[in-house]
This record gives C-alpha cells, structure tokens and sequence, in this order.
C-alpha cells in the first residue's frame, strides 16, 4: 500500500477509528493518543496491509486491541479508579443533561466495554454482525447475546428515567 | 403502527436486519411527532445518528499519515543534488593540476621528467656512498677484533682481558 492509498483507505477510516476509541476509553484526548498510536504503527506496516482483505475491519480489530491493552494498563498503574473510568452523573446533573443525545450516549457510557462496543458498531456505525464478530473476536451468535443485553439495559433505564420524570412532574 | 412496535420488539432482542433497523432509524428522526408509546424510544434513535456525526479532530487526519513525507523527500533530494554538484565542481577544479606533474628542485620549477628522475637517482647515489663510507669505519673495527681475538686465542689469555681489551678498542 502507497502513501495515496493509505490516504484514502485508512484516512477515510480515522473517524470510525476515533468513535470506536472514544467509546471504549470515554475520553477524548486518550482516544486522539489511540488514533495517532494506530496510524503510525499501521503506516510503518503500510506493505502488509496489502494481504488484508476487509481493511475496515482490520483496522477496526487492530483499534479495539489497542485500546483494550490501554485499558489493562491503566487498571495495572493504579488501583484508584483510572483516569477514564467513567462516573455516572448524579440525579442533579441527570436532570441539567437535558439534551436527549447526551442523556443516551451517557446510558450507553455506563454499559459493560463489550457491550458498549457492539451497540455502537451495530447501531452508530451500521456494521454487519459478521463483522463485529471478527473486530471483538467472539462468535456472532456472542454478539447477538451481548448486542441484545445492551439494548435491553438501555431500554430499561429510558423507561425507568421516563417514569421519574413523569412522577417529577405529577408531584409538582 | 403495528408495524413499528413488531420492529422495536425484534430490535430489543438482537433480531433486526439492518435494513429493517435503518426503517426505525427513519421513522423515528424523520416524524417530529411519533406515537406516544414509541416516545420514550426516539431519544436513542437520534443520539445514534448524533453520534455517527462526531469526527476525529482534525489535527488527527493530519497525523495520520505523515504529511511531511513528500516535503522531506524534496528536501533530501535537493541536499544530496547539491552535495553531488559540489563534489563533482572540486574534482574539475584539481583536474588540469593533476595531470602537469613537476618537481622543485633548488627552489626552481623544473617540468622535464627525465631531468627530474635523472636528478633524483644521482642525488640518492650520493647518498648511498655517503652511507657506505660513513659505515667503513665499523668495518675496520670488526676486522681489528677477529685478529685481536685470533692472537688472544694463541697467547692463552682470560677472557676477561680480551672483554676489557676489546672495550678499550673499541672506545678508541
């Protein structure tokens, strides 16, 4: 793979690569580090990428690793909750969250990291389970199962919000 | 609407195709007012279509491939052309001194080889015999000690007064 094709195959994948990140370590800057980490390794491995028949999803996989192996060390530096280690909002700044994007990517947030990663490549991004299967290396029936928990779990905390809000407002 | 709450239900548990999960995706960002019971769902239709909208910062696209490369290449390129340029103008510049070969001898310019190489070999003759003649004394000395020895050996002397002997000739 030359310099040009490396620009329009893999450049056009930097956003996918970004999101995946950012979805994985729940942190902005630390998911740009993942990216810059991923572009270099892959452009010194440019010629490989030749062989690799489905680049997006070997990108995507090479991303995931990357970003799972940041997670290990950053849970084998510190016994103190890391520095992406999420916190869920409290109710005060539930009820601030008011932009309805926001209030689901935070529920989204808070899932399990296999989980999180499966809904947003099947619901954001728009992959084929096949796919997913090989980018988070279990079986396809194993991402349906996870797939289904996620927005299951989802489904349960907007109802249960709706409830709240619903009560909140009867109540004043 | 049936038809979406068929949808929703198979969403839920993992069942949806793509194509049948895009119908959802539409339904719910394409009416601004849904049925009351579908509510509480289009938040997380909306957030995923607000997501798929986040992009890498761009600072990242232009370290993912290494924007420089082509500018170093010129650079380099242009470096090594100068390099070669400048060694080959010192070889033309030596060039015409090289081939008019000449010797100084007392001070003077001399440009016939001959002349100089005949000069040469008389002036290293002359060393030669200088050499020879500054040895011949060494040689008087060795033929002067056989015959001390010779005659010592005759007369029946200690070889302590022959070293002695010997010394003293030697010093004189």
């Amino acid at each position: 793979m030359n310099s040009k094709q490396f620009n329009t195959q893999i450049l056009t994948l930097s956003d996918k690569l970004f999101r995946l990140a950012k979805s994985m370590l729940r942190n902005t800057e630390a998911a740009q580090d993942a990216v810059q980490e991923l572009s270099m390794k892959l452009w010194e491995k440019r010629k490989n990428l030749d062989e690799v028949e489905n680049v997006q999803a070997f990108t995507m996989k090479a991303m995931r690793n990357l970003c799972l192996d940041t997670i290990r060390q950053q849970k084998d530096e510190s016994e103190l909750p890391a520095e992406f280690e999420f916190h869920e909002l409290n109710p005060y700044q539930q009820t601030e969250h008011k932009d309805l994007a926001g209030r689901v990517k935070n529920l989204i947030d808070n899932l399990p990291e296999l989980q999180r990663t499966i809904i947003r490549m099947r619901d954001v991004e728009g992959m084929e389970i096949a796919e997913i299967a090989f980018i988070t290396s279990i079986t396809e029936n194993a991402v349906t199962v996870n797939l289904s928990r996620a927005r299951q779990k989802i489904r349960e905390r907007i109802l249960s919000e709706q409830k709240h809000v619903e009560e909140t407002i009867w109540k004043g | 609407m049936e038809r979406i709450n068929e949808l929703l239900e198979k969403y839920f548990k993992g069942e949806t195709t793509l194509a049948q999960e895009n119908e959802l995706k539409q339904y719910f960002t394409s009416n601004k007012i849904v049925e009351a019971e579908h509510e509480a769902y289009r938040a997380l239709f909306v957030a995923f279509g607000e997501e798929k909208k986040e992009t890498a910062p761009i600072s990242l696209s232009g370290a993912l491939v290494p924007q420089h490369k082509p500018r170093r290449f010129w650079i380099k390129t242009f470096s090594y052309s100068g390099i070669a340029a400048t060694l080959l103008l010192a070889l033309w510049i030596q060039r015409p001194q090289q081939e008019n070969d000449y010797a100084i001898i007392n001070g003077r310019r001399i440009d016939d080889p001959q002349y100089a190489q005949e000069y040469a070999e008389k002036k290293l003759n002359a060393v030669h015999e200088m050499v020879q003649n500054g040895l011949k004394p060494l040689r008087d000395v060795e033929i002067l000690k056989k015959n001390i020895r010779n005659s010592h050996r005759n007369s029946g002397y200690k070889n302590e007064t022959i070293k002695s002997d010997k010394t003293q000739i030697i010093n004189n």
